[in-house]
């Protein structure tokens, strides 16, 4: 009975990975003696004989004279005459990453680094051995993890009044939420304008004939913002209509030109090269009030924002330098806001350190407004939707593009002069737009 | 006896017999018999050197490192031994480990990586191969002070080579053993090389010069001549039985391999020297004594072959069915006692492993 | 005199002095038992704490040795390989590195090497630490190099008491233990429990109960930490105090339970912070104890330098004001 054995290549010296075959020193058909030397190779360290693990008769050499031979891999096929016994792999044992060693068995050299996770049995957890010893008794302390404790103290919750659901018996961001939840809830809310047709005991129906949203993130942060804003700026909206038929014919002018053929090229991005243009003989419009430093802030700089509809609700991203942008590079910086405003990727960087906004709402449909300043800022400035109206032009009655400016500025940085020659200079350009050549 | 360097020789190169005035009478008792038992010891010894480094090159070792060249020394020292005697080794004594007649199918567990101790010291009363050099002579010493405490008349041997001579703690066992008187003999094989540096960088004088300068009488000897390797161990173990204390002895021989199966000697010694050693060869000398005597034939070198040819298939077998150690044992024998520590460890490990599908730890 | 043993009055007796019954009365117990050192016959050691007993139990159980660390812990091995219980005394902290290989690579891998056949039931005793205004090499902690080496334990005594026992204890156990001393409580005086042997040696002790943070120490910083919880005290603020008193293994359950009650810990150590016993401790108990601490972990202990001149000492070693420090800013954290 013959067994065919294969030799595979060892590790000769302790983390070899290679060796180069030298000589045959037998060649298929011989029969072998055990430790018989049957080749010769070179190793990084030594010029090495290799003796047969077997005894029999070589039946395949694997490899050719001069070349490389990797460790593990096959050599010699040897067929054995009687049944070996022994086993020249003794069983390795059931060890993780078996099968991702090179199948030499000492001088095992590198092992392989495991490319993936090994299967956890069904029903174990997802972790053994937990971190944190699970107790059965409390002492009289609250518990808590320090995040926990750190947000508890910031909103000066007493740990020890939250009821604790964590695991630990500790109190979670959960209980901590909940918490805050039913103490709000338990206030009266201040205006229920159902109050007077809806007795308090119908506050059954009313559950099903209200909405009750919880008041957080976006929405929160922007009602604040306007908060702060409507109450602390004294605001003045003025307004102008123009008729914005030259801007709009150079637009399409533009748009025809290689110049702009890759951009999009919109009444806003004109509209905010007007008001960019307007800022720079009215700084007024472009400053802050800073109360604590008891200065106003006359800023050098224009960090345009442009209100945006974003799925998470109303920001304000800006075009940091638009003062620096040309009118290309104007369109395509609105662009990829507005863009990354509708994917809800606009990020913290973005929505800081703005000086002046635009807001459109003409894209609504809606005409003018009274803009609430963003706060920190001096002005806003409302464009309204294009209609096609009569209005005068050159001492007749046309049909014109005609659009309203809407602007509220801070009385306390902006006097009424200043608003309006801003105002009325941003209006003059939308009308005549080719005057920004002079003005530029 | 032991206050010069002249070389102890008992056996020529050739095979001759030699006289020596004060080593001789240790082997009056030595007659053809014992000397072909001897030969049979230095073949089978060899034999076990060359099957471990075949079955390294055959990848059943990670390691192995040779004795080719220092069967004499091996065998004659450690057939000068009593069985109460404690052997404390380096790496490199699988020859004494032999005659202490350790099992050959645990003497290369160590080598395969399998565990870091091939058997248990206290049953042959040798220790299992040492990797830090010069350690072991100072446990002999303390080990030779307990059997004097004890009042017995064991003794100990500690085998080191040149290159350990250069260590700190050789020197500190020296001194001790001097200080205390310890029964103790230090059994240096000088084989010229410390992996690829030559004596001469690790001594300017005699290493048996440096064993009396601590004040423990040093003999040099022929280490490739197993007669006068035996006398000489013989002569010194008596002195540490009679209460004499420390003997140094320095057996010159030759590695005639490489320092470990993953050396290059070419890279750093001549063919020639090799060559020079080669004709000092201990079983080629011994061979040709028998043969003057007329002590040899076919029958006998038939059995000597069988005998090796037995042990060898013995060592490989040993290592072949090697029991693999399992996962948990990881966390066996650290300590004596039980230590939280291991015990949380041991639990936890036990807990990861079982998470997995398809084990058996 | 009463035969009483419960209206016995304890002894009292300096440490150094306590270390010397517990030395004798293994002596006694086992006639395995030898002491090796430098200058521990005829002299007594340099601190005497074993003074006396070469001239009851013969220079072969109390043995002077070669000036030579390696060759005290190497010769040690082969002494416990034949059946002996050696103790070796290093002279100064400093001064245990030359023995530092045959401690880590044999005494401390012997057991685990040969699969438990050869036993390791060696005792290194090690006077530490500093407050005593001493030269170079004399006032180190090199504790965590032992600590952090599997195969060994190691423990300290804090008191007359403990050292006692805990000497005792170390010497009867099978595996050798890194005895450590706080040389600068040497002549210290406490009384010896009766009952001290009932501790196990390798348990932490509470030593005065508190609520509003958990002190913990071990050697020569146990006085400064039960002199810092009194001073605490009067200022209204109660510090449970902890003697660690076995660094390897670790007792964190000890120190877990008490962490739970108060939510607070500060470790102090002479030995430096960084990579110091604290921070062992600190990980452990922070996840031990993640939901009920309060503040971090605190630790206090040396600097990232080498143990400086004598002049100099008093601003390296945690004193009250330090660890009193550090207890403050677990409640401003």
């Amino acid at each position: 009975m013959h067994t065919v054995k294969t030799f595979l290549l060892p590790d000769l010296g302790e983390g070899l990975t290679d060796a180069e075959l030298l000589t045959w020193m037998v060649e298929i058909g011989d029969t072998v003696a055990l430790n018989q030397i049957i080749a010769e190779v070179e190793t990084a360290k030594a010029s090495v004989e290799l003796p047969s693990p077997y005894a029999g008769t070589v039946v395949a050499l694997h490899a050719r004279e001069g070349t490389t031979v990797n460790v593990g891999s096959r050599f010699i096929d040897i067929s054995v005459e009687s049944p070996d016994k022994i086993d020249s792999s003794p069983p390795t044992p059931d060890l993780p990453h078996t099968a991702d060693r090179t199948p030499v068995l000492v001088g095992y050299g590198v092992a392989e680094e495991s490319t993936s996770r090994r299967r956890r049995k069904v029903g174990t957890g997802t972790v053994t051995a937990p971190l944190v010893d699970r107790q059965k008794e409390f002492p009289g302390r609250p518990l808590a993890s320090p995040p926990v404790r750190f947000v508890a103290k910031e909103y000066g919750i007493d740990l020890a009044q939250v009821n604790a659901t964590g695991i630990h018996g500790d109190v979670t961001r959960d209980d901590l939420e909940r918490h805050r939840n039913t103490a709000s809830a338990e206030r009266p809310t201040p205006n229920s304008r159902e109050s007077i047709s809806q007795a308090p005991s119908a506050s059954i129906s009313a559950a099903r004939e209200e909405e009750r949203i919880p008041i957080k993130g976006v929405r929160k942060h922007t009602a604040a913002a306007m908060v702060r804003s409507a109450f602390t700026a004294p605001h003045v909206t003025e307004f102008v209509t123009v008729d914005i038929t030259p801007t709009l014919e150079l637009l399409a002018r533009l748009r025809e030109t290689k110049h702009f053929s890759d951009v999009r090229l919109t009444p806003l991005a004109l509209v905010a090269k007007a008001l960019l243009v307007a800022l720079r003989t009215n700084p007024s419009l472009n400053s802050h009030w800073d109360e604590d430093a008891n200065e106003i802030v006359v800023k050098r700089f224009v960090n345009l924002g442009i209100a945006a509809a974003t799925p998470r609700g109303l920001m304000v991203p800006n075009i940091k330098n638009a003062h620096t942008l040309a009118l290309r590079d104007l369109a395509l910086a609105l662009s990829d806001l507005t863009t990354t405003a509708k994917e809800g990727k606009t990020g913290p960087l973005d929505l800081s350190e703005g000086t002046i906004t635009i807001t459109n709402i003409g894209v609504f449909g809606v005409d003018s407004g009274t803009p609430i300043l963003n706060p920190g800022e001096a002005a806003i400035l409302c464009f309204g939707s294009i209609r096609r109206q009569p209005w005068e032009h050159q001492g007749e009655i046309a049909l014109r593009s005609v659009t309203t400016l809407s602007l509220s500025f801070d009385h306390r940085l902006v006097d009424g002069e200043q608003g309006s020659t801003f105002l009325s200079a941003i209006a003059h350009i939308l009308s005549d737009p080719l005057s920004l050549i002079a003005l530029s | 006896m032991f206050d010069n360097d002249e070389l102890v020789q008992l056996v020529t190169e050739t095979g001759q017999r030699l006289n020596h005035p004060e080593f001789s009478g240790y082997i009056d008792d030595i007659g053809i018999d014992a000397v072909r038992a001897l030969y049979e010891d230095l073949v089978v010894v060899r034999r076990i050197d060359s099957e471990a480094t075949a079955l390294q090159r055959q990848g059943e070792l990670g390691l192995w490192a040779p004795l080719l060249g220092q069967e004499a020394a091996q065998v004659g020292s450690a057939r000068a031994l009593h069985s109460e005697d404690f052997v404390f080794a380096s790496y490199r004594e699988h020859g004494v480990a032999y005659c202490r007649n350790v099992d050959p199918t645990h003497m290369l567990r160590f080598w395969r990586g399998s565990t870091h101790s091939g058997w248990n010291p206290y049953e042959y009363r040798m220790t299992t191969p040492a990797i830090i050099v010069g350690a072991q002579a100072l446990h002999a010493t303390g080990y030779a002070m307990g059997m004097q405490f004890d009042g017995t008349d064991g003794a100990t041997i500690t085998y080191f080579g040149d290159g350990a001579t250069s260590q700190g703690d050789i020197s500190e066992a020296f001194g001790f053993a001097a200080s205390f008187n310890a029964p103790v003999v230090f059994f240096c094989q000088n084989n010229q090389w410390a992996i690829s540096e030559p004596v001469s960088v690790q001594s300017r004088v005699s290493i048996a010069t440096r064993g009396r300068g601590f004040g423990v009488p040093s003999v040099r000897v022929d280490g490739n001549d197993v007669l006068a390797v035996i006398a000489v161990t013989r002569a010194a173990l008596a002195r540490a039985r009679e209460g004499s204390g420390p003997t140094l002895i320095e057996a010159v021989t030759y590695r005639m391999g490489p320092h470990t199966t993953s050396d290059d000697p070419t890279r750093y010694r001549s063919a020639a020297l090799d060559e020079e050693w080669r004709l000092k060869d201990p079983l080629d000398r011994i061979r040709a004594l028998l043969e003057s005597a007329d002590a040899i034939d076919d029958s006998y070198l038939a059995a000597v072959q069988q005998k090796a040819d037995d042990t060898a298939a013995a060592l490989r077998r040993g290592c072949l069915e090697t029991v693999e150690p399992k996962p948990m044992s990881l966390f066996d024998n650290v300590y004596a006692e039980s230590h939280s520590l291991i015990d949380d460890e041991r639990r936890q490990f036990a807990e990861y492993l079982d998470s997995f599908e398809g084990t058996d730890a | 005199m009463s035969t009483d043993q419960s209206t016995t009055t304890p002894t009292i007796l300096p440490l150094g002095k306590a270390l010397n019954a517990g030395l004798r009365r293994a002596l006694e117990n086992d006639p395995k038992v030898v002491l090796m050192g430098e200058d521990i016959g005829k002299l007594g050691g340099v601190f005497r704490i074993t003074d006396g007993l070469q001239k009851d139990f013969g220079p072969i159980r109390v043995i002077d040795t070669p000036l030579a660390e390696s060759g005290i812990i190497g010769t040690a091995v082969g002494l416990a390989m034949r059946g002996y219980r050696p103790v070796c005394e290093i002279q100064f902290d400093g001064f245990i590195y030359p023995g530092f290989d045959q401690i880590v690579s044999q005494v401390a891998k012997l057991h685990y090497r040969t699969s438990g056949n050869v036993k390791m039931p060696i005792t290194i005793r090690v006077p530490y630490g500093g407050g005593i205004g001493a030269i170079e090499h004399h006032s180190e902690s090199p504790e965590g190099y032992f600590a952090a080496t599997a195969g060994l334990r190691v423990v300290t005594c804090s008191n007359a008491s403990d050292a006692h026992s805990m000497i005792q204890q170390a010497i009867a156990s099978d595996d050798p233990v890194l005895f450590f001393e706080p040389k600068r409580r040497y002549w210290e005086k406490g009384p010896i429990a009766s009952d001290a042997a009932s501790t196990p040696l390798h348990k932490a002790r509470v030593l005065t109960r508190g609520s509003d943070a958990t002190l913990l120490a071990y050697g020569p910083l146990v006085m400064t930490a039960l002199q810092s919880a009194k001073v605490a005290a009067d200022e209204g603020r109660s510090i449970e105090v902890i003697d660690l008193r076995s660094i390897s293994p670790l007792d964190i359950d000890t120190v877990a339970e008490s962490v739970r009650r108060t939510g607070r810990l500060i470790i102090a150590h002479e030995a430096p912070v960084f990579l110091g016993i604290g921070a062992e401790i600190a990980a452990r108990i922070n996840e031990r104890c993640f939901y009920h601490l309060e503040a971090p972990v605190a630790r206090v202990g040396g600097f990232t330098i080498p143990y400086p001149p004598a002049k100099l000492e008093e601003y390296f070693l945690p004193d009250v004001d330090r660890i009193l420090d550090a207890v403050d800013r677990t409640f401003t954290a």
